[in-house]
């Protein structure tokens, strides 16, 4: 992880609120919310239901814009977003594959989209099976023939196809059973050793935050709380990140640790 | 390990095929096109009456006799085959079939063709209607109107034939004098008209016996008979008008637009086939309103077979053998 | 002689008749789609318009064929020739289920795809044309189908005021008080119109994602 401030952070919030339209409620969804995040790290936005973390997330491939402040994301507010989105990875938890496609057709979808020739799209989606563990006859099978597991990896060899430098992860892992759940976060871990993305992932699951994240950013009600690396996390004094640890105590060893790092 | 290889492979290309196919909105739209439109070409092939034409007629027995007298007289006269399409339901459906080719030709009268097609006002005497239907046609629709079968089926005024011969009058002028006496019977549609009662009664200066009794169209030969009224519209050709020994009081100051019986037919059909012009011009003042009369009698009074009764006419006209 | 026996020896009538009738309701079910379908993206992506837009395709509807065909005609270019007047009315008549069918069809689609799918940086071209309309399509037949077959059965109405097709047969066998003639035309518009719903149900079928 690199030390803070040493370099010009990837993605910058700078005084961002977001308030929903008041054709759907007028709420107040992020107030006032500064936040930087280094070259890859893997920042964990934890929150409870309704704190802002999705909206967060959003915010950085502009599927919604802030109603005030500025997100800068490789120094820049503005640009073309297609061209931004395409170099971020975006994984939801329901996955959102592509039906009518193949494993192959929705991983090779931004490749595609980008012009790459035939060959290299073809190499790529099997260096890409292979890195999420997945075997390379699934590549011709479609969605609805894959367990929850396996759709995911999917999902996440999609985003990692045209390999971009930032991925987004919102709750990507909460649908699914808790031995897939903690097989894949060990192959993710893995994964992010080799590749070095910077990643923004969204959880409530405090565990899961303590084990994948290098830094924690507690949201509540729209403003964030704490910015803490898990050590500090777990070890702070500050109510509210001491009721978060209270309310996942039992999955936590008394030294919290959190499993293998 | 090569068989199970091969296998897959084939799967996926079936597999490969239908996910293009499926996203290939473009190729997908053309053949839903295709096969719609395909109908269109098809029914232009069929369209074209290359060896046979074909001949409509409105739904009522004075033009069915015309449209087989149409259709014998071709048969007899040249090598073409004819189809009948009878029976259609009206002058706007008769007039479409002929302009779209459907049908190559049809009986029409001038009046109708004047007012209701053309959508002129009914004004003018036989001749002038006549030369401005036969133009119009010709050049708003590209149809031809060939020379008139010969009888008016116009508004006809009747009385008793006894009466007439009685006072010895002829026409409606002469009838002025008495028509106080007189009770006049008319159908609805007279009555309502423009062209209809009021129009007459302004023309002839006619004022009857109280006012108008009106009734359906079938009863009034009936009642005029019967001595309920004294004067009836019908139609000029309407067969009861010899079978009931009724007279038609001439309309001399020309107040009813004319009714010629004509044939229309599609120029086209006429460049393709001159014979059939040829054998319709034969037809030309062949059937006077008597005649007409006495034809529509045979069908609906006597309730005799339409193309017996026509081939047994266009025999006595020596018009087929 | 049967009605069988009656439609063998009249069969080039017959044919003509339908294919005309193939015609009128191919014509108009193509320009339903060409002006339906878009008109339905449109009102899927803006909820908003949906609203006034199915009201009124919903109202057309709602006037019966003959009415509609009594209002047309009065009009300068249309109404001269019965087979315009009538592709008008059939489009008009087939509006409805399209447009409807591809508006359910659209929204009908998951919506976690859509947001991946804008996530990824597809343009709204590509998620239209790649990810909503593939997934909508078998929808969007289904509107179709619906509107191929009510066209087929207000086709035949159309002969009444003289656009032809198999209606001919129909009311000149009222006319001519002749069953055979009637059902000449009755029987081919009915399995026309069965063909159509068994034929684009299939293909309805086969493009039904998984």
């Amino acid at each position: 992880m690199q030390p803070p401030g040493t370099e010009r952070p990837i993605i910058e919030f700078r005084d961002v609120s977001f308030t929903l339209p008041s054709s759907l409620g007028g709420m107040q969804v992020l107030s006032g919310l500064n936040l930087e995040i280094q070259q890859g790290e893997v920042l964990v936005l934890l929150g409870r239901s309704g704190a802002g973390k999705t909206t967060t997330l959003k915010l950085v491939n502009r599927l919604l814009l802030p109603t005030a402040g500025e997100v800068r994301v490789n120094g820049q507010v503005d640009g073309d977003v297609i061209r931004l989105r395409r170099s971020i990875g975006y994984v939801i938890q329901e996955v959102g594959l592509f039906p009518h496609f193949t494993v192959e057709g929705n991983v090779s979808l931004v490749p595609k989209a980008e012009g790459w020739p035939r060959e290299r799209i073809g190499a790529r989606v099997q260096e890409l099976l292979q890195m999420v563990g997945l075997a390379a006859e699934l590549a011709s099978r479609y969605p609805h023939q894959l367990s929850g597991g396996q759709r995911q990896r999917v999902g996440v060899a999609r985003a990692l196809a045209a390999d971009p430098a930032i991925l987004l992860m919102d709750e990507p892992f909460g649908a699914l059973d808790p031995l897939t759940r903690d097989e894949l976060q060990r192959e993710f871990l893995i994964l992010q050793q080799r590749l070095h993305k910077t990643v923004v992932f969204v959880t409530h699951d405090l565990r899961e935050a303590l084990r994948l994240g290098s830094r924690i950013a507690l949201l509540e009600t729209g403003r964030l709380v704490a910015v803490l690396t898990p050590e500090d996390f777990l070890h702070s004094n500050d109510p509210r990140t001491s009721a978060y640890v209270k309310a996942f105590a039992d999955g936590l060893d008394p030294m919290g640790n959190r499993g293998d790092s | 390990m090569s068989i199970r290889g091969h296998c897959r492979r084939g799967a996926r290309d079936k597999l490969q095929f239908r996910r293009d196919f499926r996203t290939l909105r473009v190729r997908h739209v053309l053949f839903v096109a295709l096969v719609l439109s395909l109908p269109a070409f098809l029914a232009s092939c069929a369209g074209s009456h290359s060896d046979r034409v074909v001949i409509g007629s409105k739904n009522f027995t004075e033009s069915l006799i015309l449209g087989e007298i149409m259709a014998q007289q071709i048969e007899a006269h040249t090598s073409l085959k004819v189809e009948r399409r009878f029976y259609l339901a009206g002058t706007y459906i008769c007039h479409q079939a002929v302009l779209a080719g459907r049908i190559d030709m049809y009986p029409e009268y001038t009046g109708t063709a004047l007012t209701a097609i053309l959508k002129h006002n009914a004004v003018g005497d036989e001749e002038s209607v006549y030369q401005q239907v036969k133009s119009e046609y010709e050049r708003r629709f590209g149809l031809t109107i060939t020379p008139a079968f010969g009888f008016n089926d116009t508004f006809a005024m009747e009385i008793r034939g006894e009466d007439a011969r009685r006072l010895r009058i002829r026409t409606l002028s002469q009838a002025f004098p008495f028509a106080r006496q007189w009770r006049a019977g008319f159908g609805y549609e007279f009555m309502e008209r423009p062209d209809g009662y009021r129009g007459l009664a302004a023309t002839y200066g006619l004022h009857f016996a109280g006012p108008p009794r009106t009734m359906d169209l079938g009863l009034l030969a009936r009642a005029l008979k019967d001595h309920q009224i004294d004067i009836a519209a019908g139609n000029a050709t309407d067969g009861l008008i010899p079978a009931l020994d009724l007279f038609v009081l001439e309309d001399d100051k020309h107040y009813f637009p004319p009714y010629e019986a004509v044939p229309v037919v599609r120029r086209q059909t006429l460049r393709e086939h001159p014979e059939v012009e040829r054998a319709l011009a034969a037809l030309a003042g062949q059937i006077s309103d008597e005649e007409m009369q006495k034809l529509n009698y045979a069908v609906d009074g006597q309730h005799r077979d339409v193309t017996q009764l026509v081939r047994d006419f266009l025999r006595a006209k020596r018009l087929i053998q | 002689m049967n009605v069988f026996q009656f439609m063998m020896q009249n069969r080039g009538q017959v044919l003509e008749l339908t294919l005309q009738h193939l015609w009128l309701v191919g014509i108009s079910t193509l320009f339903a789609v060409l002006i339906g379908v878009p008109l339905g993206i449109v009102i899927a992506h803006r909820p908003r318009l949906g609203k006034p837009v199915l009201a009124g395709a919903n109202i057309i509807q709602t006037i019966p064929s003959l009415a509609l065909f009594g209002f047309l005609l009065p009009l300068p270019w249309l109404g001269d020739r019965a087979d315009r007047l009538a592709i008008l009315a059939l489009t008009l008549y087939a509006l409805l289920p399209v447009i409807r069918n591809t508006f359910t069809g659209i929204r009908g689609v998951d919506p976690a795809v859509i947001e991946a799918g804008r996530g990824m940086g597809l343009t709204d071209s590509q998620l239209l044309f790649q990810v909503e309309l593939p997934l909508a399509l078998s929808v969007i037949l289904s509107g179709a189908r619906v509107a191929i077959v009510i066209s087929v059965g207000v086709a035949t109405i159309a002969a009444a005021i003289g656009a032809g097709g198999l209606g001919e047969f129909i009311f000149r066998g009222l006319a001519m008080v002749n069953n055979q003639v009637i059902l000449a035309g009755a029987i081919p518009a009915a399995v026309l119109a069965l063909a159509a719903d068994l034929g684009v149900g299939w293909l309805e079928r086969r493009l039904r994602p998984r």
